[in-house]
């Protein structure tokens, strides 16, 4: 089992690129695990769309905000606060592509600690067995942004992430967050934590982006592992409530992602 | 209300319980914790602390420090506290506001070890539980960092040669000697349990006086080094509970055996019996769980007129007071286990002790039943919850009510139980 954290700035891409890559893994035939680790428990939601009712398939706002106060998926920090019981089968949902989907979730908007939950959730997967359950080839941690805290270090720990690839644009701050990220991983050596393994290029079509981006990678010591264009289709797909590969599978932009999924692989899954 | 004490405390927690079983063993404990002063862990709790030296730290965490992580500041101070006092090992230990701040004691502990050469582990406390726990996975350290594989021991056998009296080979009656060349180790002795001073000197004589050869004890009046040959052992004795998760990693690593219960007077005949079984035929006994000796197939109705005793405390030692009460006046045995996890060492007539009010309600239905009342064995703190019907029996303990009774411990290895009714 490989295990790999994505990390990058709120809202470059993440989730997405994240998706999709586990839909192509699958599609390879590997047995693959999505951990979202954001309270907000959104990773997944694409992947589950037909599976079960999620949260935000409404277009209709009223009925988004409706849906969200009722909740829909429970995520593992859910099951904690209903302090009852609960197994690993209950928190592991199969997606599209077969894709395995599981929510560390977290505190309510504005209440508690978001990172301690990201630590809580992930060390109660192990507790309940849900890698030794499930036995995925590949596990990949969809963190929520940059390493905020400890709470977020979580999924690049020792026993945790082998590897740790980080998602990023040209724009600037963009730019500043991976370097954050890059040099909080550097600053964590002799801890036995994952390695830095790549940057993922998430063309924003910012100025001197390829550049700007080769040169972050040269600074960290790594290199730029996948270049993703901007494409309109990947915000049609979402409005179909779908990932790219499932909406757009033979457009250009799915190849893309499946270029990306076997440089990953190759990278990590066959080591 | 269920789980809520209101009038009696709670025992002594997990960080204490660490500074117990490592106290003696030459090594440094730093408590990563705001105290900044030692009484919490020690003074209160630990006897030994006005006239045997022990290397605890605690780092003195302010609130910065909590908010900010300065995990290098921690590093820092325990390498430079390392190079001044060159310990065997440096065991850090979390406590509750790291806990909830989710410090990598893993990682920290690694880059420690890296720099000092010092083997350097995580003892995964939070505050949050029973000295028991504590102690507990102290131990559990111990067996996975220094117990040696009985082929780097000069002299030992492995658990493939290991000899195993037969059934065939006369075994020597209790009296004369049952563990006869069994090589043991004591599991589970910490002042917090055992804290009359000479518990110790009784139990190395009531061991020896059955034949037993005492390899290591964990951890009173001995070092880091005997403790290094333990996979030497026969058989471990799990004296009490906190010395359970030691000898099952024992048992699973070197295939040792083990025996939970205490060598007490009275009840000294089925315990070596135990130890001669457990090695015979290599599995784990609880001699003292169900205390079905003295009562016919199957099991008759309590009767009336039999005196009633309940027994509250640390289960390994209370169910084994309560085997020695019952062999020697046929009195029916309770056993309140009131530690975590109590419910490992306890039998079917047992229970752990979950709340105050559940406590009464037992000793009240208890009492009503018994022509002759309900004796208590228990710390005298627990006077304050005995329903009418219930007489108290003081037995202190340290790790529930500290040295305020201290003078009153007895000798639970050699003093007979009976005595005290």
């Amino acid at each position: 089992m490989v295990k790999i954290a994505f990390y990058g700035k709120g809202g470059i891409g993440k989730t997405t690129t994240v998706s999709n890559l586990s839909i192509a893994l699958a599609q390879r035939g590997l047995r693959v695990l999505q951990v979202g680790c954001d309270p907000k428990a959104d990773s997944t939601r694409l992947l589950r769309t037909g599976s079960e009712k999620t949260v935000d398939q409404d277009l209709d706002i009223a009925s988004l905000v409706r849906r969200m106060r009722e909740g829909g998926y429970l995520t593992v920090m859910d099951h904690i606060r209903s302090r009852k019981p609960f197994t690993a089968q209950e928190i592991v949902k199969t997606g599209a592509a077969g894709v395995l989907c599981a929510e560390a979730g977290g505190p309510l908007p504005g209440q508690g600690c978001a990172g301690r939950a990201v630590i809580t959730a992930l060390e109660k997967m192990d507790e309940i067995g849900v890698y030794d359950l499930f036995r995925p080839d590949v596990v990949l941690y969809d963190v929520l942004g940059d390493v905020v805290c400890g709470g977020f270090a979580m999924p690049m720990r020792r026993g945790y992430a082998d590897h740790v690839f980080i998602v990023t644009s040209g724009e600037s701050m963009s730019i500043y967050a991976a370097a954050n990220i890059g040099l909080a991983l550097q600053g964590f050596s002799g801890r036995g934590y994952a390695r830095m393994s790549g940057i993922i290029l998430n063309r924003r079509e910012a100025a001197d982006e390829e550049n700007r981006v080769s040169a972050l990678a040269k600074e960290l010591g790594t290199q730029v592992v996948g270049r993703l264009s901007r494409s309109p289709l990947v915000l049609r797909a979402e409005e179909e409530g779908k990932c790219l590969l499932q909406a757009f599978p033979e457009s250009e932009m799915a190849e893309e992602y499946r270029r990306l999924a076997d440089v990953i692989a190759a990278m990590t899954v066959s080591e | 209300m269920r789980q809520v004490f209101r009038k009696i405390p709670v025992y002594t927690g997990d960080v204490s319980g660490v500074c117990s079983a490592l106290y003696e063993l030459g090594g440094m404990v730093v408590m990563h914790d705001p105290s900044g002063c030692n009484s919490t862990y020690n003074t209160h709790d630990e006897i030994r602390w006005y006239d045997q030296d022990s290397l605890i730290f605690i780092s003195g965490l302010n609130e910065m420090e909590a908010i900010m992580g300065s995990d290098d500041d921690l590093i820092r101070d325990i390498v430079e506290a390392a190079g001044i006092y060159r310990p065997k090992f440096i065991a850090i230990a979390n406590s509750p506001i790291p806990y909830v701040t989710g410090m990598d004691f893993e990682a920290i502990s690694r880059l420690v070890e890296k720099e000092t050469g010092i083997p350097t582990f995580y003892i995964t406390t939070n505050g949050m539980h029973d000295y028991t726990c504590g102690a507990g996975l102290a131990f559990l350290h111990l067996a996975d960092r220094f117990v040696k594989a009985p082929a780097e021991i000069p002299g030992s056998k492995t658990s493939e040669d290991r000899e195993i009296p037969s059934a065939d080979k006369k075994i020597p009656s209790a009296d004369k000697g049952a563990g006869s060349g069994l090589r043991c180790n004591i599991l589970g002795m910490t002042p917090l349990d055992f804290a009359c001073r000479t518990t110790i000197s009784s139990l190395h004589a009531r061991l020896e006086q059955n034949g037993m050869e005492i390899i290591s004890c964990w951890a009173m009046d001995d070092t880091l080094a005997d403790i290094e040959k333990s996979a030497s052992a026969d058989v471990n004795l799990v004296l009490a509970s906190s010395g359970f998760h030691a000898a099952h990693y024992m048992y699973d690593k070197y295939g040792i055996p083990f025996v939970a219960g205490i060598p007490a007077k009275g009840a000294e005949n089925i315990y070596f019996d135990a130890v001669r079984k457990a090695v015979k035929r290599g599995e784990n006994r609880f001699p003292f769980r169900e205390r079905l000796f003295g009562f016919k197939m199957p099991l008759e109705e309590p009767e009336p007129e039999k005196p009633v005793v309940c027994l509250i405390g640390e289960p390994v030692i209370m169910t084994s007071l309560a085997a020695s009460l019952q062999l020697q006046t046929g009195a029916v045995t309770h056993v309140y286990g009131a530690t975590e996890d109590a419910d490992i060492f306890l039998g079917e007539k047992d229970a752990p002790l979950s709340g105050e009010e559940e406590l009464e309600t037992a000793l009240r239905k208890a009492a009503e039943e018994a022509a002759g009342g309900v004796k208590v064995v228990a710390d005298p703190y627990y006077r304050d919850v005995l329903p009418p019907g219930c007489s108290l029996i003081p037995l202190p303990h340290l790790a529930f009510s500290g040295r305020i009774h201290l003078k009153d411990i007895p000798d639970l290895i050699h003093t007979d139980i009976c005595k005290c009714l």
